[in-house]
């Protein structure tokens, strides 16, 4: 038994360096876009406000699945071609900025007008009082809800499957069709629940590190 | 000075944006060059999967790679989604689909196909102990097929026996391997089933536990499914699988995958 397990590793690990490719590219990019759709949401330019919650309902309202289909194979019609890989992060990133755009919008609006006004007084500038004095609160507001999304994250990098990317979990059902055998499926959860498992520390560490102005 | 920092981590950011945009490749189309692109399900044994060290084999791989190399021509094989063949096919991402790719009316609206090179039955796998003996028995058992693929299309050639179906229709599953977990788990009572893939399944499990019934769901014939304009293409697959039959290298890579099986 160990000794099938063994010879599984190889395909598996390779198929881990997909999913992690795509959760890494897809997590530095979205998050900061997130920060920046959150922005142009609570504009208060009526249509750029608009525009913004109507990417948010588009891209959160439908299958993450159906929108690389599109990137990939619907694009190429009217004349914009992405490699597999890139079509996917383009599609995961637009994705992940929604959700991550919502949660720091619920970040921001927590925070007190008071906070604003004082900041106003003080003489500081919009862009000095977003950066210094707003954003580090909110980041600690939604570090949860962005450990949340991060988790979820994990397990959607297996949909690049439907562009004919070899990642963790189709590595597995490789193997399990070849061998018709359940136990790389065991494996491939365990490398899931192994990921999450860092990441959920990773993540402990970050809210702790976090805790300031408590 | 964070604020500056931060605002640079923001133009990187956009930058990499339009950085990943400029790495857009236009897909490139057949014709000309001397490497073809075939398309395949690499979960799909024994016709192309990964072995344990991940590398490309199967029977339509070993097959692939005898006619391009005689022709002088490279073979790239591209995993893709099953669903998305036809798509990837037509938008150029791969010239050729080759994997156990059964010939229908309605694809062949959409590919153009090679002519037959394997003929596979649609058969009716039970588990050994099972009181099914024919189609009629079928009548009130739940029968597992797998989603999207030609056993679908066939079984609906006689709805009368789809209708006497416990639900009035199959329980659908991504793969044949899902659908054999499920007759195991004895949740469905029979699978239909292409031979090539049920015999493999078989094989590597332990083959008394199940049985083949006699009566079929018709058989079908494999293909290669090319774009309707790459007729040189065609034309040579064709002559060069002819040649193949005639100097025996067909069957030597027959007997290889499917060994003394009777078809």
């Amino acid at each position: 038994m160990l000794s099938y397990i063994l010879t599984l590793l190889p395909s598996i690990l390779e198929g881990l360096v997909m999913t992690l490719k795509v959760f890494f590219v897809t997590l530095v990019l979205s998050i900061p876009l997130g920060v920046i759709v959150s922005i142009f949401r609570l504009s208060r330019f009526k249509p750029l406000s608009k525009i913004t919650e109507l990417y948010i309902w588009v891209m959160r309202g439908s299958p993450l699945m159906l929108q690389i289909v599109f990137i990939f194979f619907g694009l190429p019609i009217v004349g914009i071609a992405f490699d597999r890989f890139t079509a996917v992060i383009i599609a995961f990133v637009l994705n992940y900025a929604a959700y991550f755009g919502e949660i720091f919008r619920g970040g921001i609006e927590s925070i007190d007008r008071g906070q604003y006004e004082a900041a106003k007084v003080l003489g500081l500038s919009p862009y000095r009082t977003f950066m210094r004095i707003i954003l580090p609160q909110v980041i600690k507001i939604v570090l949860p809800s962005i450990s949340n999304e991060v988790i979820t994250l994990v397990k959607d990098t297996s949909l690049v499957y439907i562009v004919g990317l070899g990642e963790l979990l189709r590595a597995g059902k490789i193997a399990s069709n070849r061998d018709v055998s359940l136990v790389p499926l065991v494996l491939v959860t365990v490398a899931y629940l192994l990921l999450t498992a860092i990441f959920t520390v990773a993540f402990n560490k970050i809210e702790k590190r976090y805790s300031y102005y408590e | 000075m964070k604020g500056k920092k931060i605002f640079i981590l923001f133009a990187l950011l956009v930058l990499s944006i339009f950085g990943l945009v400029g790495c857009a490749k236009k897909a490139v189309s057949g014709g000309e060059s001397k490497t073809v692109i075939m398309g395949l399900d690499d979960t799909f044994a024994p016709m192309g999967f990964r072995d344990e060290n991940g590398e490309l084999v199967g029977f339509d791989i070993d097959l692939a790679r005898e006619v391009f190399g005689r022709n002088g021509y490279e073979v790239q094989f591209q995993p893709i989604d099953w669903s998305m063949k036809e798509t990837e096919l037509n938008s150029g991402n791969i010239d050729l689909i080759w994997n156990g790719y059964s010939i229908t009316e309605e694809r062949k609206e959409k590919v153009a196909f090679t002519d037959p090179y394997l003929e596979n039955r649609q058969i009716i796998i039970t588990l050994a102990d099972s009181d099914i003996s024919s189609k009629s028995d079928l009548a009130g058992k739940k029968v597992a097929v797998q989603n999207g693929s030609s056993t679908l299309d066939a079984i609906y050639k006689e709805p009368e026996i789809v209708e006497s179906f416990d639900g009035g229709e199959p329980v659908l599953f991504d793969t044949n391997h899902e659908a054999f977990m499920d007759l195991e788990a004895g949740r469905v009572d029979a699978v239909v089933s292409d031979e090539v893939l049920a015999r493999y399944y078989i094989q590597q499990k332990n083959p008394e536990d199940y049985r083949i019934l006699d009566e079929d769901f018709g058989s079908e014939e494999y293909g290669i499914g090319l774009r309707k304009e790459d007729k040189e293409l065609l034309e040579m697959i064709n002559s060069t699988l002819n040649e193949m039959r005639e100097d025996g290298s067909f069957d030597e890579i027959y007997e290889k995958w499917f060994g003394d099986n009777d078809k």
